[in-house]
């Protein structure tokens, strides 16, 4: 597909938003290592200079710098998730594989799956993936679906993530327990132009955009229903050429 | 038994001093330096067993103080700590003859224990 102005300004404008959560994350990194490693030296001179026997809250203290510790760990992989996600927004064509970035998406779509009080799960191909494509664009895709999903399954359901590969294409399947609607899903992801009207919710997303992207990836969107709830959507992407 | 000799060079001052006051409490000798200027300076003056080097700072970043290392210094042990998620800097290093690499915030019983590997052979501690 040719590059028009806007593109080439759409993909300037990610590289800038990148740079920049990449820059910040950065920096909380540092901060935090500067956290883990004071809290790591109160603990050390506890160790090295035991206090006198009768100061009973010692034990509390060592709980409490363990406590930091652990936060300080959960943060470093919260941050190291957003870095990589900003990363995506580097180039507009990377080799990737394919399971590796399905379980960045999950992880990252982990708190929307326990706000609503759904399951979001994986189950991936053992064997890679490898695809090259835009990395921020079909995250948008699959975040979008497993989103959807996230919106319309019940509570105590399970949204589902499962890849493969047929065809010489990868296929990334997201499956929820929501009403049936592969007809209006199908109908929206192959419109042919975008509208806001189809935005599913406030915070949802629309559909007709996640079908006009996934076919600038050269691949397409199909959902089928299931029964007797339920939808899985399709998502097929081409794989990397050998 | 000698002391394991350690220069750690980080633009973070307060992740620099803190570091080394650990690592000082695990009986090794620690030099300090907030810059590659400063870094490049002390190995003039202190015999170092290993320098571990911060990735990115101002000025002269670790690469790049690496490099000079191991023109002066071949024998110097050097541990790169990046942190950026990529591993991109910390393998290019490695290409440089850095013995590793660690992400920052580092793993203090890792960033110890990678230090004694890489001294092992011709360091008796």
């Amino acid at each position: 597909m040719k590059e028009t102005t806007e593109d080439v300004m759409r993909a300037e404008y990610l590289a800038f938003v990148g740079r920049v959560s990449a820059s910040l994350s950065h920096e909380i990194k540092n901060t935090l290592a500067i956290i883990g490693e004071t809290s790591g030296l109160i603990g050390d001179l506890l160790e090295y200079s035991p206090p006198p026997p009768d100061w009973d809250t010692f034990p509390r203290f060592k709980e409490l710098l363990s406590s930091i510790a652990g936060q300080v760990n959960r943060s470093v992989t919260i941050v190291t998730r957003l870095n990589r996600f900003a990363h995506s927004m580097d180039d507009p064509v990377v080799s990737l594989e394919l399971n590796e970035l399905l379980q960045d998406i999950n992880n990252l779509a982990q708190r929307f799956a326990n706000l609503k009080e759904v399951r979001l799960k994986t189950h991936l191909s053992n064997g890679r993936l490898t695809v090259q494509t835009d990395p921020f664009r079909l995250q948008q895709v699959v975040f979008g679906f497993i989103d959807r999903g996230l919106q319309t399954a019940p509570k105590d359901s399970s949204v589902t993530i499962t890849s493969g590969q047929t065809d010489g294409l990868a296929q990334i399947v997201i499956t929820d327990e929501g009403p049936p609607q592969a007809e209006s899903i199908n109908r929206q992801v192959s419109a042919p132009q975008a509208t806001f009207e189809e935005t599913e919710g406030k915070n949802g997303v629309a559909l007709s955009v996640l079908g006009l992207i996934a076919a600038q990836l050269g691949g397409s969107i199909e959902a089928e229903d299931l029964k007797p709830r339920g939808n899985r959507i399709t998502i097929r992407v081409p794989l990397e050429s050998q | 038994m000698k002391k394991l000799s350690v220069l750690l060079v980080d633009d973070r001052e307060e992740f620099v001093t803190t570091l080394a006051e650990r690592l000082m409490l695990h009986g090794m000798e620690v030099e300090t330096a907030n810059n590659g200027e400063d870094a490049l300076g002390i190995l003039k003056e202190k015999a170092i067993d290993v320098a571990v080097l911060d990735v990115i700072m101002p000025g002269m970043g670790g690469l790049e103080i690496l490099e000079r290392i191991k023109n002066t210094h071949p024998d110097i042990q050097v541990i790169l700590l990046t942190g950026h998620g990529s591993t991109k800097e910390g393998i290019e290093g490695m290409h440089l003859g850095a013995f590793d690499f660690l992400m920052k915030p580092v793993d203090l019983e890792e960033l110890i224990a990678k230090m004694k590997t890489s001294v092992q052979g011709t360091h008796k501690e």
